[in-house]
């Protein structure tokens, strides 16, 4: 439990983080969307994001506040400043984010081992792009009428998304992701954490993965990214959000009810999180409230 | 050709500089500004989910005429308005080539019109509402409605930080450039010159992230200093803070003005519906 101990922060040093990830990452955020964009058919040649400066200070700092500040710092600059605000579907982009990265942040024990830095890097990007993908191509399944009726169709979209995924990985992951790392990473390690008032991470810290991917995390996982799923179809499809209207499953076609049952599941999980929040939150303790994200 | 060149020299670093600031300060006395964040916040939402519950394109259309004229009078940054319009033809192109490269005929073109519709009635009105909103009232409106303070607290922050931020990255910039060598040949296809301003940008994030570790410790120990931590906890402090705002009479001119043309824009649709 030596882990647990060095990943306690007091308040101030919570909210430092939380910061520290939210400008950097905000920032270059609309840096990339000013860029131009090379465009050859529908294959973008583009920077989507900086992901070094997550995975920089995924690795350095505590995982979650960097994952969740980064999101946060995302829809502030990139969204709310920028005009370029998705409503509904900004819910997904903020949980494929806060998960990779934080996934990405607990693969790394070593800030200095190159190979955990490279694995992680790879892992995060990959996680979000596979999820965004995942759900890009999902959205075409469901939202174009009879799919598999348009001969050709389902291969071209799975092939696109994979290209357009390929080279995500290249330009995003590798090149402004893996290779800026490696090289920042160590030059940032020692240096940053005191202007934190923070001591470094501990070069050696003995734990195994087995204690990070705990069946909670795997669990809040998997249901969360459902949650992204589900919340992107619901935008995507142009259902009535109305819950209570009769027609509601009747809007869904043969086969597709699980997305309305879903999400009644997940809207009576929430009112339930809800519930059992604000019951706590009428009772005198005061628990810190940045831990629910993940 | 000759306006479009125009239109890129505009497009400096300067200027974008400019434009956010007045995105970020512009505290211009416009009809928005005058309202109560919360009711706009919840406005927002409603306008974010009301697009999405119909096929009707003349209620589609109504909607953002509607949204167009707010956001024109909120004295939205040209900027803005032109990133916004890149990102609609640009998404509305792709998703037409999508469908001719599949070997479908034309008519995916005209049948997401409604789809791209929806994205921009969304957006405006996002538009409309958070420019012209002071960041001070956005943020205690979201402590109103429960957010937690480190959030809220974010969202003043980056607003007020955001010029500085950019005028800083540029300097660090200005001296690689200085420092530096550019390449003498642009190489094939410029990408010479591609990877020196890549590795400039992603470069000169290094020192930006010592300055701005050493800028966010000094801010947290200000905050801290006057509380930061026990007023998000302290209901009275909270009570106290938020006492200012409050549903003035031209918050519910606004509302009634909003439900009449909604309605309308509703009722014209029903009487002539048109659907793809």
């Amino acid at each position: 439990m030596k882990l647990q101990q060095e990943h306690s922060l007091t308040q101030a040093q919570k909210t430092m983080v939380f910061i520290l990830a939210m400008t950097l990452f905000g920032l270059s955020k609309m840096i990339t969307e000013i860029l131009p964009q090379n465009e050859i058919g529908p294959i973008e040649f583009s920077v989507s994001y900086f992901a070094f400066i997550p995975l920089i200070l995924v690795s350095l700092f505590h995982p979650l506040y960097v994952a969740v500040g980064a999101s946060v710092g995302k829809i502030i600059f990139a969204g709310l400043l920028m005009g370029d605000f998705g409503g509904i579907g900004e819910i997904e982009g903020f949980i494929e984010l806060t998960l990779a990265m934080y996934i990405a942040g607990l693969l790394v024990r070593n800030p200095l081992s190159k190979w955990q830095l490279a694995i992680a890097s790879l892992v995060g990007v990959g996680i979000d792009q596979l999820l965004s993908s995942i759900v890009d191509i999902f959205k075409v399944v469901i939202g174009v009428d009879g799919f598999d009726a348009v001969p050709g169709l389902p291969e071209s979209i799975v092939v696109l998304e994979a290209v357009s995924f390929l080279n995500e990985m290249v330009i995003t992951g590798v090149l402004f992701g893996l290779i800026p790392t490696l090289l920042l990473t160590p030059r940032l390690y020692g240096k940053i954490e005191p202007l934190l008032g923070m001591k470094p991470r501990e070069r050696r810290v003995n734990a195994s993965l087995g204690a990070f991917i705990t069946p909670g995390l795997i669990v809040a996982a998997i249901f969360l990214s459902f949650v992204a799923m589900i919340s992107e179809f619901m935008a995507e499809m142009e259902v009535n959000l109305a819950f209570w209207s009769p027609d509601f499953l009747a809007q869904f076609d043969g086969g597709y009810e699980w997305i309305a049952y879903s999400a009644f599941g997940v809207a009576l999980i929430l009112l339930g999180y809800v519930a059992t929040r604000l019951k706590k939150r009428s009772q005198p303790t005061t628990t810190s409230g940045n831990d629910r994200a993940a | 050709m000759s306006s479009l060149q125009q239109l890129f020299s505009k497009l400096s670093v300067e200027t974008i500089k400019i434009e956010l600031m007045r995105t970020a300060y512009g505290n211009e006395r416009t009809l928005l500004s005058r309202l109560d964040p919360r009711m706009l916040m919840i406005w927002v939402l409603v306008f974010s989910v009301l697009p999405w519950l119909t096929h009707n394109l003349t209620i589609l259309v109504g909607l953002t005429l509607m949204m167009a004229i707010l956001t024109y009078t909120t004295k939205v940054s040209p900027l803005l308005i032109v990133l916004f319009f890149f990102g609609v033809i640009s998404q509305f192109t792709y998703i037409v080539f999508a469908a001719l490269f599949l070997g479908n005929s034309f008519m995916a073109a005209v049948a997401i019109i409604p789809l791209t519709l929806k994205v921009s009635i969304v957006s405006l009105c996002s538009m409309a509402v958070f420019t012209s909103m002071d960041p001070e009232k956005f943020s205690d409106g979201l402590v109103s409605l429960g957010v937690p303070g480190r959030f809220s607290f974010g969202v003043s922050y980056g607003y007020r930080m955001l010029p500085m931020l950019i005028e800083e990255f540029q300097n660090i910039i200005h001296s690689f450039r200085l420092r530096g060598k550019q390449p003498e040949k642009p190489g094939v296809l410029y990408t010479r010159y591609i990877l020196y301003y890549a590795k400039m940008c992603v470069m000169a994030f290094y020192p930006m992230m010592l300055n701005m570790a050493k800028r966010t410790r000094t801010t947290v120990e200000a905050l801290e200093i006057r509380g930061f931590s026990y007023t998000q906890e302290s209901k009275e402090a909270k009570k106290l803070k938020l006492a200012y705002m409050k549903i003035t009479r031209l918050d519910i001119q606004f509302l009634c003005m909003t439900i009449l043309i909604t309605g309308g824009v509703y009722a014209v649709g029903v009487w002539f519906p048109y659907y793809l």
